[in-house]
């Protein structure tokens, strides 16, 4: 039997993250996976990126991580999102080929060193002692590991629905991993029930493009990786808008009776930034036309995604759905839309490391826990690969706070607040938004990668040049001074200056732009990222100081842990419904406990004292 | 080795450690890493450790606050633990507010209730058997300062507090959805004037500010409001509480004839008294124009303090038992709260006043009150007078906690400047660069300061919001 230091099974988004992560840091790594060749498959809409999601991305970028690679060379459409709102909001979206996507993932995994991949269903864990040893596949193989990492998606029980059809599936053309799910059910686990669902695929030669909005890419070419250029990316293609009517509401509304949805045959509960096109229709009635984008599926296939019309209906009330809307009126439906339910676990049985609590060595990553989107699948596998590795090599976990990634806020909110709903990432969930930007990724992020041993030599010298070109701005603009009389500087500020200034100072006013700032001293040579980076720093000065001042104020809090023993019901004065709430979530260290919701300065106050006399007896108890 | 939490680099903290409005001398207290900076600004150079010295505390502007003794305790030699300085000044209730809105304005925080102790605690300058006393402490004292700002946050002040945060969680949720939701087809931010909607906020901060400082809504004293029938000694009442020693300190005119008000300093505590007409059950409109206005009083008040004229009500010569006197003190009550409130529960902390005992014989042997709430008064003698003002700091939790209403409607003062500047900040975010993210972080920040008085908005309500409003999603 072979051993290795980590499992990592399914070979979604998030699966490959983490078994890509896990060998990068030396463990010897092993992905099951029921297919390897839907390896890296896009199961919903074939884009990367997005408001708060190309955040997740950069940072994963940031870690050394593949997904923001594998976008730019797939990426058939390339757009930046709240490019006239400031940069912390801006976001980065491609849309991608997914042939192009899964082989350039394919391609990496089997390029990877310490890394097998190997094709079987994994039906058990091996567990001794509340620990996670191994896994056991269909065919009753045994694999031994130190660690365990279920990326398993939307496969564990999971239920296709079309109209009031319905049968076993973990996606479109896959069987669900049923044994899997029976087995975690008998585990110490909470399990819930999602929803989510996809429109119907349609035959982009049975289109009217004639009628539909174009909508093509963006001018600059943005890019998803930090290590790209726009000289990787394929063949560009456009996207079009098209739009439902009232005729499109008719068909949905007569069909409704026979919408799983709404005659009480799913229990899941779905996004609700992501409604199905029926609920909709249903909740919004006011509204007499809904935006669809037709996105391409790829170079080489005529196969168009309709972005905004995902649908359980039946099959006969969808064909009448599509030819009512504009464009589609002769379209050919390439593969039904449907709703797919799955089980999940209650999140707040994770640790920060996305280890469970009931069972060691075994981590949970990806929908499993809760989320939907390939960005917030991968961000997990990513921290679940890095942590399985560390526990592999008895090594300190690594997981990051909310004032420093995406990630820290995804991770804490999933295991602090836990969720109700598919949980999909947005900027409004961070705090600190403006410290957290898509652009500065590397930065906040690189040099922890570099020490984990994710980030390869080439990233790492070509991160460092990047530092450096921005120090060398930096003093450019807080040494050179412009006196009255300079013309270039003048005209640039469209009024003569008053007295000497330095380049910063000017830097700050608004309008006052870095490039043509340093065009106007003469220095045509800047690099043009390092100078964005050196432009938002000093724009966002005051911002970021007082963001900065609120993580100070907090971070005693969190250096602050909690042992995980602790028996809340024991601290005197707490109400018992701040008890059982601290009892649920087990929080790690003060901080978190401060964000349970119920849980007041007060009761963080007697937590802290207890803690004190807590620890007071044990030392009293090993020196007497 | 295992020292427990150490808490020395947590937030430097303020409070008064004197009851609000005591006496002569009003000491504040700060305690934390802060302190040395925090002092020097404030009063100049510091004394040596442990040593007394003489100080002018200054405002911002080098003008002077007030003048008395300042002592600095280096740490670990002091009650905290950290380094700890003292300010005792003099005490008057004006005085000591500035005092503290300088120290918040220099970086302190003003000090939850039992955090000094707190902090003595977990750096060891408290036994640990004490433990079990210090989360009693900690737990009483934040019920307390949540009774009390309760208390502040009554009627008028808590509607239009509230009716803020919706108006600001509603520009935050289109500010918001444009931000995250920039595809749809929907312009969130179209139909939102946000000139506007962001001048009338920030009219409303101000207005609420202004109001609270004129002493109407949210004044750093008590309100309290005589009521009873036409002859039960109202008036008299008024005129010995006006006539005691450190008595008026001004005279507003009543803004309707019928409530007068007079401000005056009862033990320290500056107070705000208002007479009512008399109450009688009548269908006259004019006195029930009379009642209404007694009841927006009552709205308005700390306190109710409730004048009967116990002689008339008893019969000279007749005594009752104590049973008897509690059964008719039970109706009595029934009877004004349906007058009043039309049977509805006062909601106010009420004291009881049997007024003109000086009129029964010496063969009433009162002994206790009927009721616990229930004081032996003459407005004539001035008998019962230290008896009430005891009641009513119990009622109004003020000689429990140094955390009392005053410094529950100081924080909440506090919060509203803080978020009346984020909301200014907001706007001319706007103008010069329209809806983008900056104003979106000074909406949340305002918002944040909101929640200290009213609870925090989470992200995950306002997405809430966000989905339930709008159609959103491709």
């Amino acid at each position: 039997m072979t051993r290795f230091d980590v499992i990592v099974v399914g070979g979604g988004h998030a699966g490959t993250e983490a078994a890509l992560a896990a060998a990068r840091m030396n463990a010897k790594t092993l992905l099951i996976t029921q297919n390897i060749e839907t390896l890296g498959q896009m199961s919903c809409n074939p884009a990367i990126g997005g408001i708060g999601k190309s955040h997740l991305v950069k940072e994963i970028d940031a870690l050394g991580g593949v997904m923001a690679q594998a976008a730019d060379a797939a990426g058939i459409h390339f757009r930046v999102l709240n490019g006239r709102k400031g940069p912390a909001v801006r976001a980065t979206r491609a849309q991608t080929d997914r042939q192009l996507y899964k082989a350039f993932i394919r391609q990496k995994l089997e390029h990877q060193e310490n890394l097998s991949l190997f094709q079987q269903s994994v039906a058990d864990l091996i567990i001794e002692n509340n620990r996670v040893v191994g896994v056991i596949t269909q065919m009753d193989q045994q694999f031994r590991a130190d660690a365990v990492i279920l990326t398993v998606g939307t496969f564990l029980g999971g239920i296709i629905h079309v109209g009031l059809n319905q049968h076993s599936g973990g996606r479109a053309g896959d069987s669900a991993s049923n044994k899997l799910s029976e087995r975690l059910r008998e585990l110490p686990f909470e399990v819930g029930r999602l929803k989510t669902g996809t429109p119907p695929r349609i035959d982009g030669r049975t289109v009217d493009f004639s009628v539909l909005e174009e909508q093509p890419g963006d001018t600059p070419r943005p890019v998803m990786s930090f290590w790209s250029d726009a000289s990787v990316h394929p063949e560009q293609r456009p996207c079009y808008i098209t739009h439902t009517n009232e005729a499109t509401h008719d068909v949905i509304r007569a069909g409704l009776q026979r919408s799983p949805l709404y005659s009480g045959v799913i229990d899941g509960i779905g996004p609700r930034y992501c409604p199905s096109i029926e609920d909709k229709v249903v909740r919004f009635a006011d509204k007499n036309a809904h935006q669809i984008f037709v996105e391409p599926e790829g170079l080489n296939t005529t196969e168009l995604y309709p972005n905004g019309i995902s649908t359980s209906l039946p099959y006969d009330v969808q064909i009448d759905l599509i030819h009512s809307i504009k464009g589609f009126e002769n379209a050919h439906i390439s593969r039904p839309g449907y709703a797919i339910e799955y089980d999940f676990f209650e999140p707040r049985g994770l640790k920060s490391t996305l280890e469970t609590k009931p069972i060691e060595n075994l981590f949970f990553a990806g929908q499993i826990n809760g989320t939907t989107g390939y960005e917030e699948a991968a961000a997990q596998g990513l921290l679940a690969g890095i942590n399985a590795a560390l526990l592999s090599q008895s090594k300190e976990p690594w997981s990051p706070g909310r004032d420093q990634a995406y990630i820290g806020v995804l991770v804490d909110d999933l295991i602090t607040l836990g969720t109700l709903e598919p949980y999909r990432m947005f900027t409004s969930r961070a705090e600190y938004r403006l410290i957290l930007r898509q652009d500065n990724a590397d930065r906040r992020l690189t040099e922890t990668g570099r020490n984990l041993g994710l980030v390869d030599d080439d990233k790492w010298h070509s991160y460092l040049k990047k530092l450096q070109e921005i120090d060398e701005l930096n003093s450019e603009l807080a040494k050179t001074v412009v006196f009255p009389g300079n013309s270039a500087i003048d005209a640039l500020l469209e009024e003569p200056l008053g007295r000497e200034y330095h380049l910063a100072e000017l830097l700050k006013r608004p309008g006052v732009d870095i490039q043509s700032l340093l065009m106007a001293n003469g220095n045509t040579e800047y690099d043009v990222v390092a100078a964005e980076q050196v432009e938002i720093d000093i724009k966002y000065r005051g911002y970021i100081a007082r963001q900065q001042q609120d993580i100070e104020r907090i971070r005693a809090q969190h250096a602050l842990n909690i042992p995980v023993d602790l028996d809340y019901l024991l601290i005197h004065g707490l109400s018992n419904e701040v008890k059982q709430k601290l009892q649920q979530v087990r929080p790690e260290n003060l901080g978190q406990a401060s964000r349970i919701s119920g849980v007041t300065p007060a009761a963080l106050s007697l937590l802290l004292v207890h803690l004190k006399r807590r620890s007071e007896f044990q030392q009293t108890a090993a020196t007497g | 080795m295992n020292q427990g939490p150490a808490v020395s680099d947590l937030a430097t903290i303020v409070a008064e450690a004197t009851p609000a409005g005591r006496g002569g001398v009003g000491i504040i207290r700060l305690s934390g890493s802060g302190v040395c900076n925090i002092g020097k600004t404030l009063v100049g150079h510091l004394p040596a450790k442990r040593q007394v010295e003489t100080r002018v505390f200054r405002a911002a502007d080098n003008s002077v606050i007030d003048q008395g003794l300042v002592i600095y305790f280096q740490g670990p030699a002091s009650f905290t633990g950290e380094d700890v300085l003292e300010l005792h000044g003099h005490g008057g209730p004006v005085v000591m507010a500035m005092l503290m809105q300088r120290c918040i304005e220099l970086g302190a925080r003003q000090a939850r209730p039992g955090e000094f102790t707190e902090r003595a605690f977990l750096n060891n300058k408290i036994d640990l058997t004490q433990a079990e006393a210090v989360a009693d402490l900690i737990d009483s004292a934040s019920q307390a300062a949540v009774r009390n700002a309760v208390k502040s946050l009554q009627g008028a002040f808590s509607e239009r507090i509230n009716g803020l945060v919706v108006k600001v969680t509603h520009l935050r949720t289109f500010v918001e959805a444009s931000i995250d939701f920039p595809e749809e087809e929907e312009d969130f931010l179209a139909d939102q004037n946000l000139i506007d909607q962001l001048e009338q906020m920030m009219a409303e901060v101000i207005s609420i500010l202004s109001n609270a400082k004129q002493g109407v809504i949210l004044q750093e004293g008590l309100q309290l409001v005589l009521v009873g029938e036409a002859n039960s000694g109202k008036s008299s009442m008024m005129n010995l509480l006006s006539g005691q020693e450190t008595s008026i300190v001004t005279e507003i005119p009543g803004t309707t004839r019928d409530v007068i008000k007079e401000n005056i300093v009862l033990d320290g505590i500056p107070v705000r008294v208002l007479d009512t007409a008399g109450i009688r059950d009548s269908i006259d409109p004019i006195e029930r124009e009379g009642i209404r206005r007694t009841v927006k009083s009552i709205e308005q008040a700390d306190a109710v303090l409730w004048l009967i004229d116990w002689p008339a009500e008893i019969g000279q010569g007749q005594v009752l038992s104590q049973d008897a006197l509690r059964a008719f003190m039970h109706a009595r009550l029934i009877d004004l709260r349906r007058v009043l409130f039309k049977g509805a529960d006062l909601e106010k902390p009420l004291v009881v006043i049997l007024n003109k005992v000086d009129l029964l014989d010496s063969t009433h042997l009162l002994g206790d009150a009927p009721e616990p709430d229930t004081v032996y008064f003459s407005t004539k003698t001035g008998q019962g007078l230290s008896e009430m003002m005891a009641v009513l700091k119990e009622k109004l939790g003020l000689d429990i906690h140094p955390e009392g209403l005053f410094s529950a409607r100081r924080r909440h003062l506090l919060a509203l400047k803080v978020a009346s500047e984020h909301l200014q900040l907001a706007f001319q975010r706007l103008t010069e660069e329209s809806a983008g993210e900056l104003m979106a972080e000074e909406l949340k920040c305002a918002q944040d300061a909101l929640g200290e008085i009213t609870g925090k908005v989470r992200s995950d309500e306002l997405l809430g919001k966000i989905f339930s409003g709008f159609c959103i999603g491709k």
